[in-house]
C-alpha cells in the first residue's frame, strides 16, 4: 500500500474538518450558544419561512435589541405557563405572546405594570369585572382603588358590542386579561417583533390612545413647549438608549416617557405611572391620589432634571388650582343634575336626554382637558378647550334643566 | 487468468455477479427511493411552489421506465430498449438536478448571500442526487460493454474509474450536507460532528485513486474507511430516529421538520457504490508497489 496516498488522504481529510471548525466558529454566538437544540435552530430556521411570508416581521425583529442580544423567536414564542401549546414546523410555540413571555425575562417590569392605571383598571373602566379574576380585581383594587371593581361603563349598553370592540377596546385592551392568567399586552407601546424601547419613548405611541377630546395629552404635548422642542429636536435625541444608562444628554427633550416612566439621569425608571401621578385628573372630582406626596416628590425629581425648583414648584401651585376651579364647576353642573334627578324632572336610563350629554361632556371632555393642559404646559387647552366649554356648557345646562323642569311641572 | 477472460466470465454469469447490473439497480433503488425523501422534504415547504412535485413525480414514475429497459436487457437481450429508456431517464435526471440547485439557492440564498442564508436555506447540494443518478445511468450505457459483447479492459476500468469518481462527489455531497445540515443546530451535540469528520476523512481517501497511482491493498484500506462511514451513517439513521422520537412534536413532524431520519443513509448508499467501483478496478491494479520501482523512485543519496 502506498504510504503517501494515505498521508496525502489524512492530511487533506484534516485539512477539510479543521475548516469546517472554522466555518462553524465565525458563526455569530447568537445562533451557536443557545441553551437548547429548539432555540438554536429557531435563530435561523423561523426566519427561512416568514422571511418570505411576512417579510416585515423578520425585518423588524432583526432592528431589535433582542436580536442584537441574541434572542430569538422561540425565546418569546415558546409556550409559557398555562399557554396553549402549538405544533409548528417541529417547534413548540404559542402564537400569541403575552406578559406571560416577556415575564421570563422582564418580570419586575410586568409587576409594576400590573400596579398600574394600564392594567386591569384600563380594562375595567369599559368591562367593569368582567373576565378579570377575583384575585386580580383585588390585586388591582390595593393600588387602583375603585379602579377595577367596578361596573362595565354605560357605553357598553348603549352603544353595543362592535362599537366597544373597534373602539373602546382597541386601546383599553392594554389591560385586557389574557388565558393564561396574566393581564394586558407589552406591545401596545413596545410593538411587536421590533420590541422597542425607542418606539415606547415615542410620543406618538402614547398618543394611539392618550388622544381626542377626553383625553387629550398628545394634542396638548405637541402645543407645549415640550412638544414643540421635541418635534424641531428630535432627530438629534437618542430614543434607544438603554433604561440604565438614560440621561438629560440623551433625551434634553421629555417626551411623554421621559416625565411618566423613565429612568433619567439615574432616576427610578417604572413601568407604573402612578408612581408619579399625583391627582386622579380623569375623574369628574378629581381628588388627590393616595400617594400624593410621594408621587408629586417622584414627578417633581424628574422635572428638576432640566427646570428650577422655583418653576417646578410654581407650575405644580397654577396647575393645582385650575384643578380647584374645573372641580368647582363640575360640581356646580352635578348640582343641577342632581337637582333635576331629586325632583324627578330627570328620569330614565342614562344618557337618555341632551341634558346628560351636555353635563358628561362638561367633565369628561372640558374638565379633563383642563386639568390635563394646566399640569402639561398646554395652554390653549386650560382656557379654549377646557374652561370656556365648561362656561358655554354649565350656560347650557342652565337652559336645558329649566325646560325640563317646565316640562316636568307641566305634566 | 488474463483481465478481459475474467471480465468476460463475468459478464457472462448471472446478473447478480455483473456489475453493471448491479449500478442498474443501484440507480432505479435509489431515483426510487428519493420520491420518500422528497415526500418528506418538500412537504416542510408544504410544496408551496408546483415545481417542487416534479422530482417526486419523476421518481414515483422512474421504476416504470427503468424496470423495464432492466428487464428488456437481461432478461430479453434488448439493448435499444436498454439504452433508449435509460438515456431518457438519466438525462431527465440530470436536468432536474441541476434546476433544483438554483431552485433551493433561490429559496433565500439569492437574496442574502451570506452564510447563514447558506445555513439555512433548502440544502442546495441535496437535488445533485439525482444529477448524479443520472449521470451514472448514462455513464452505464455509454462505456458498458454490453454493446459489442466484447468489454475490453481498458473500457472497463474507466466504467470503473468513472463509477468511483461519481460516488467521490457524492461523498463530498455527504461532507458538505453533513456540515450544512448539522449547522442548523450549530453542532449543539458534538456527536453531530462524527458524520463531518468521517465523511471527510472517506472523500480524501478515495480521492487519492485519483491523484497518484494507488495498489490494490489501498483499495482494501479505502474499503475499510468506507466500511467505517457506511457504520457512521447507520448510527446516524438510529441518532436521528431517537431525536425524532423525543422532538417537540409527534414523531411524522419531527421528521418532516426536526431531523431528516433518511439523510445518514446516503452514507452506506453510496459507500456501496463506490465499493461496486472498487470491485471492477482491483483486478487492475497491482497488488504492491514494486520494491524495484520504490527504489527508482527513491531520492538519489
Amino acid at each position: 500500500m502506498s504510504f503517501r496516498a494515505v498521508f496525502i488522504a489524512v492530511v487533506l481529510g484534516f485539512a477539510l474538518i479543521i475548516a469546517a471548525f472554522l466555518i462553524n466558529r465565525a458563526r455569530p454566538a447568537a445562533e451557536t450558544q443557545q441553551p437548547n437544540v429548539s432555540l438554536v435552530r429557531a435563530s435561523g430556521k423561523c426566519a427561512e419561512c416568514h422571511v418570505r411570508q411576512q417579510y416585515s416581521v423578520v425585518h423588524e425583529y432583526e432592528m431589535s435589541r433582542h436580536a442584537a442580544r441574541g434572542v430569538n423567536c422561540l425565546d418569546c414564542h415558546q409556550p409559557a405557563d398555562k399557554q396553549e401549546r402549538k405544533d409548528h414546523h417541529g417547534f413548540a410555540i404559542t402564537a400569541h405572546v403575552t406578559p406571560g413571555n416577556c415575564r421570563a425575562c422582564h418580570e419586575r417590569i410586568y409587576q409594576e405594570f400590573l400596579r398600574s392605571r394600564h392594567a386591569a383598571t384600563s380594562w375595567a373602566a369599559v368591562y367593569g369585572e368582567k373576565g378579570l379574576t377575583p384575585e386580580q380585581v383585588s390585586f388591582a383594587e390595593q393600588y387602583q382603588p375603585g379602579g377595577a371593581k367596578r361596573p362595565p361603563h354605560p357605553f357598553v349598553q348603549i352603544e353595543g358590542g362592535p362599537a366597544m370592540t373597534s373602539g373602546c377596546e382597541q386601546c383599553h385592551s392594554i389591560g385586557k386579561p389574557n388565558e393564561d392568567g396574566t393581564i394586558g399586552n407589552c406591545t401596545a407601546c413596545h410593538t411587536r417583533h421590533v420590541s422597542s424601547v425607542e418606539v415606547a419613548r415615542e410620543p406618538r405611541t402614547c398618543g394611539q390612545c392618550h388622544m381626542g377630546p377626553d383625553h387629550s395629552q398628545i394634542e396638548i404635548y405637541e402645543e407645549s413647549k415640550h412638544g414643540v422642542l421635541f418635534n424641531a429636536q428630535h432627530g438629534a435625541l437618542k430614543l434607544n438608549t438603554p433604561s440604565a444608562q438614560l440621561t438629560t444628554r440623551e433625551m434634553f427633550v421629555p417626551t411623554c416617557a421621559t416625565c411618566h416612566m423613565s429612568g433619567i439621569n439615574g432616576q427610578k425608571v417604572t413601568h407604573d405611572p402612578s408612581e408619579r401621578l399625583s391627582w386622579y385628573l380623569a375623574n369628574a372630582i378629581t381628588e388627590k391620589r393616595p400617594n400624593y406626596q410621594q408621587a408629586q416628590t417622584n414627578m417633581k425629581q424628574v422635572c428638576l432634571q432640566c427646570h428650577t425648583a422655583p418653576l417646578v414648584n410654581r407650575v405644580y401651585a397654577q396647575a393645582e388650582q385650575v384643578v380647584q376651579t374645573t372641580n368647582q364647576r363640575v360640581r356646580d353642573a352635578q348640582a343641577i343634575m342632581d337637582d333635576l334627578k331629586k325632583s324627578g324632572a330627570l328620569s330614565g336610563p342614562p344618557f337618555s336626554h341632551d341634558i346628560d350629554f351636555v353635563y358628561f361632556d362638561l367633565w369628561h371632555y372640558d374638565g379633563r382637558t383642563s386639568k390635563h393642559g394646566a399640569f402639561m404646559g398646554g395652554a390653549d387647552f386650560v382656557q379654549w378647550h377646557g374652561n370656556y366649554p365648561m362656561i358655554q356648557k354649565m350656560v347650557e345646562m342652565k337652559s336645558l334643566a329649566a325646560e325640563l323642569k317646565r316640562q316636568h311641572g307641566s305634566r | 487468468m488474463a483481465l478481459a477472460d475474467l471480465l468476460q466470465q463475468r459478464l457472462r454469469g448471472a446478473y447478480w455477479r455483473d456489475p453493471v447490473a448491479w449500478l442498474e439497480i443501484y440507480c432505479l433503488a435509489n431515483l426510487t427511493f428519493l420520491a420518500v425523501d422528497i415526500l418528506i422534504a418538500h412537504s416542510v415547504n408544504d410544496f408551496r411552489r408546483p415545481q417542487e412535485y416534479i422530482p417526486l413525480l419523476f421518481s414515483v414514475a422512474t421504476p416504470f421506465l427503468l424496470l423495464p429497459a432492466i428487464l428488456a436487457w437481461l432478461r430479453f437481450h434488448n439493448i435499444f430498449w436498454w439504452k433508449a429508456l435509460g438515456y431518457v431517464v438519466g438525462w431527465t435526471a440530470v436536468i432536474i438536478g441541476i434546476t433544483g440547485v438554483i431552485f433551493h439557492l433561490d429559496s433565500r440564498f439569492f437574496y442574502e448571500r451570506t452564510l447563514k442564508s447558506l445555513v439555512y436555506a433548502a440544502p442546495f447540494v441535496a437535488p445533485l442526487a439525482y444529477t448524479g443518478l443520472g449521470l451514472l445511468l448514462i455513464l452505464n450505457r455509454m462505456l458498458d460493454a454490453r454493446s459489442d459483447n466484447h468489454p475490453s479492459a481498458a473500457r472497463m476500468q474507466e466504467w470503473a474509474r468513472w463509477v468511483i469518481f461519481l460516488a467521490m462527489a457524492g461523498l463530498f455531497g455527504n461532507f458538505v450536507l453533513s456540515l450544512a445540515d448539522h449547522s442548523d443546530n450549530a453542532f449543539f451535540n458534538p456527536v453531530e460532528w462524527i458524520a463531518v469528520i468521517s465523511s471527510a476523512f472517506t472523500f480524501t481517501t478515495v480521492l487519492m485513486i485519483f491523484v497518484m497511482p494507488v495498489t490494490r491493498r489501498y483499495l482494501r484500506f479505502c474499503a475499510a474507511v468506507l466500511g467505517i462511514d457506511a457504520a457512521v451513517g447507520v448510527l446516524g439513521f438510529v441518532l436521528h430516529t431517537r431525536a425524532n422520537l423525543e422532538g417537540p412534536s409527534t414523531f411524522l413532524n419531527n421528521i418532516r421538520y426536526v431531523t431528516p431520519p433518511i439523510a445518514p443513509l446516503l452514507f452506506p448508499t453510496l459507500v456501496s457504490l463506490t465499493l461496486i467501483g472498487i470491485w471492477v478496478l482491483a483486478p487492475f491494479l497491482p497488488e504492491s508497489v514494486s520494491p524495484r520501482k520504490r527504489r527508482t523512485a527513491a531520492p538519489a543519496e
